[in-house]
């Protein structure tokens, strides 16, 4: 009954999301216009429905949600979800929804269809609450910002291009970029706090493997960190902003994966 | 018959339309001798800056040609030339349907020199609402223009005719908001002080944190931005006018670039990477075209402006035919409403004139062979044959209606007059119940809506 409810609930959040994004794409392609509305009311529909399968699987499972990279997947998209119901008001970045309820989507199907959560090494550590929540809640942050970034340079790109035509389907390029920024400030000390509790948690249980995925994760870190310091003492905004977010988030997307597939390479680093 | 009488932007230039307006404080004396005129039943005046018409109820159907001249009397009166003749030749007039179609055409912005703008239907409810203050409007009219408010809601909702930018000032507008968002947090610079700068500043200032004037001559500058409750800035402090500034607006007569792209590069600097918007409307331009190049600039000229409007007018224009529709279908329905009028007085004329018979002899047989009935019994027995007058006058009254809606009831009415011996009534043609005094139960005679 409650593996059944958990399948009930992972459908119902992929349907959701599923026609969240159709009807963002098909805004910013200038179709359906009259329910754009409801893209962003889906998504806020979706968070609640992600949180309950969330808990009514780690319950079939009996694993702990924060443990492991498919529930970590999970949970990042789903409060990367949560964190855009909060924040598309306040910054005016609805058409973000367009990148992250995709974004969403995939995490979700990712966590349930890549590797098993059967493959993934139990850990235990103090560290490991630190690590996975502030990986979380900044892999979430970062989602957002990434989203911001790209919108940024679809948008830039237009109004450069003086090609206007779908201008107004997205949000002004300097609601975009304080956005983007704020949501990268806001992710960065997680990121430090989850690159440090990693770099100890590694050391005390894999015995420091792992290189690459850390060197990843290093990098990432560092060049998110050169972004925000760049913008601070440079005034680097607009467009060099928004690549330096978007590889950033990349990178720590790439460690992600590795997390995610290690098990079908069936080896832990 | 409703009729419209009037010149606007397609038939009169503006030095002819100027003589014919009527601002507020006017129209309460052209409505009161538009109301004076006994060939109008109803009138209301129209006054804006694109159009001045008097739509009006003609008194009875053979008074539609007294109608109209009486208006184009008024109107030569209004332009100071009682002869009118020098009017004649701009003005217009419809009649019947056509004035109808045309009235619901002007408010849903279909006749409007520029095509979709909101502020007709402000207009013509100022004109409507003046009309009523006044008694002009009494019944058919009224309706009819209260109709053409949903017309225009309708056209607005159903149809993007009013989307997109189609004015210089607004595509600038639209692009700041593009690119900032909201602008009360964002600084305005005029560059220049030329109408056309003006006009933008003007639009883009009004959301605006502040406005600052940069002109050669501060003299100038000075006292436009009195006008405009904004800052002077010297010219040669235009770099750090620049620097302030988050919309600039360059309008000079320059013959030469007045903002270079090495000038923007040091203004980028000390901005920190700021985003910056040049909209310039000068010709020749006033920034170097390079300066769009460099990273959080964007510079529009008046052709880039001047594309937007075309674009904006033709999504318009791809939106009339949609709109066209809606009125067509209003206007019909609109006409079967006042065709319905047409029989109106024979339904109650019937209705009074099968009740009258009926219940005379339902008091006779009361009084006489069935004097015993006790209250009650007497009451049912009425009740009786109320219901059944209903019922026998049911069909007759629907279908009388149904072939009025279809605009071909002349000839049933009068074979209804004719077979119930009925009086000659003449049509309720000012949307009142008509001209019989009889009192028949007419629920149901209420207007389409």
């Amino acid at each position: 009954m409650t593996a059944q409810l958990a399948n009930l609930l992972f459908g119902a959040t992929a349907v959701v999301y599923a026609f969240a994004s159709v009807l963002f794409v098909a805004d910013l392609l200038g179709r359906a216009r009259a329910l754009a509305g409801w893209a962003p009311r889906l998504v806020a529909v979706g968070v609640p429905l992600h949180a309950a399968h969330i808990v009514v699987w780690s319950l079939v499972l009996h694993v702990c949600p924060v443990e492991g990279i498919h529930f970590a997947l999970s949970v990042a998209s789903m409060l990367a979800c949560f964190a855009y119901v909060l924040a598309r008001s306040r910054y005016r970045v609805d058409a973000v929804g367009a990148f992250v309820a995709p974004q969403a989507l995939a995490f979700l199907l990712a966590s349930r269809f890549v590797g098993t959560v059967a493959d993934e090494p139990r850990l235990r550590s103090a560290f490991l609450p630190f690590h996975v929540v502030s990986n979380l809640l900044g892999i979430a942050l970062f989602t957002l910002a990434f989203a911001a970034a790209v919108a940024y340079l679809v948008q830039e790109h237009r109004l450069k291009s003086k090609h206007f035509e779908g201008v107004e389907r997205l949000p002004p390029v300097d609601a975009l970029d304080r956005a983007e920024h704020r949501f990268l400030a806001l992710g960065f000390p997680l990121l430090t706090i989850g690159i440090l509790t990693g770099t100890i948690w590694a050391r005390e249980i894999a015995g420091g493997t792992g290189i690459a995925r850390a060197s990843i994760a290093y990098a990432s870190w560092v060049l998110i960190g050169g972004v925000l310091l760049l913008r601070a003492a440079a005034g680097w905004r607009g467009r060099r902003a928004a690549v330096g977010t978007i590889l950033g988030f990349g990178l720590s997307m790439v460690v992600m994966l590795m997390y995610l597939v290690r098990g079908l390479w069936g080896g832990h680093s | 018959m409703i009729v419209v009488v009037g010149l606007s932007h397609r038939t009169a230039p503006v030095q002819v339309r100027e003589r014919l307006a009527a601002g507020a404080d006017a129209l309460p004396a052209v409505l009161a001798r538009l109301e004076a005129r006994g060939e109008l039943a109803e009138a209301m005046f129209l006054s804006t800056c694109n159009r001045v018409e008097v739509v009006a109820l003609a008194r009875g159907e053979a008074g539609v040609d007294a109608a109209l001249a009486a208006i184009r009397e008024e109107l030569a009166r209004q332009g100071g030339a009682p002869g009118g003749d020098d009017l004649l030749p701009y003005l217009y007039d419809k009649r019947g349907d056509e004035a109808v179609r045309h009235v619901f055409r002007v408010a849903a912005s279909l006749d409007s020199m520029v095509l979709g703008e909101p502020q007709i239907l402000g207009q013509v409810k100022e004109a409507y609402e003046a009309a009523l203050a006044a008694g002009a409007l009494k019944g058919m009219l009224g309706r009819c223009i209260s109709q053409a408010f949903t017309v225009a809601k309708r056209v607005r909702a159903e149809t993007a005719i009013g989307a997109g930018v189609v004015s210089i000032s607004s595509v600038a507008v639209d692009l700041a908001r593009r690119v900032f968002g909201d602008l009360n947090d964002h600084a305005v610079l005029l560059l220049g002080a030329g109408e056309m700068a003006e006009a933008a500043a003007r639009s883009l200032g009004k959301g605006a944190r502040s406005l600052s004037i940069c002109n050669r001559s501060f003299d100038r500058a000075a006292a436009l931005a009195s006008d405009m409750n904004a800052a002077a800035v010297p010219w040669d402090a235009l770099e750090r006018g620049l620097v302030d500034a988050d919309v600039v607006v360059a309008s000079t007569a320059s013959p030469t670039y007045v903002v270079t792209r090495d000038m923007v590069r040091r203004v980028m600097k000390a901005r920190r990477g700021r985003t910056l918007l040049f909209v310039d409307i000068a010709v020749p331009r006033n920034v170097e075209p390079a300066v769009h190049e460099l990273d959080n600039v964007y510079v529009y000229n008046v052709d880039d402006l001047e594309r937007e409007v075309a674009r904006g007018l033709t999504a318009r224009r791809g939106e009339l035919e949609g709109a066209e529709k809606i009125v067509t279908q209003e206007v019909g329905q609109f006409l079967a409403w006042t065709r319905g009028l047409e029989v109106q007085p024979t339904v109650v004329a019937m209705r009074a004139k099968a009740r009258a018979v009926l219940f005379s002899e339902l008091e006779r047989t009361l009084a006489g062979r069935l004097k015993h009935l006790a209250e009650g019994d007497r009451a049912a027995l009425t009740q009786m044959l109320e219901s059944a007058a209903n019922k026998l006058l049911h069909a007759p009254t629907t279908k009388l209606k149904a072939r009025a809606v279809e605009g071909d009831a002349l000839e049933l009415a009068a074979a209804v007059r004719f077979l119930f011996d009925l009086k000659e009534v003449g049509p309720a043609k000012d949307g009142s119940q008509g001209t019989s005094e009889a009192t028949a139960s007419d629920g149901d005679e209420r207007l389409p809506n």
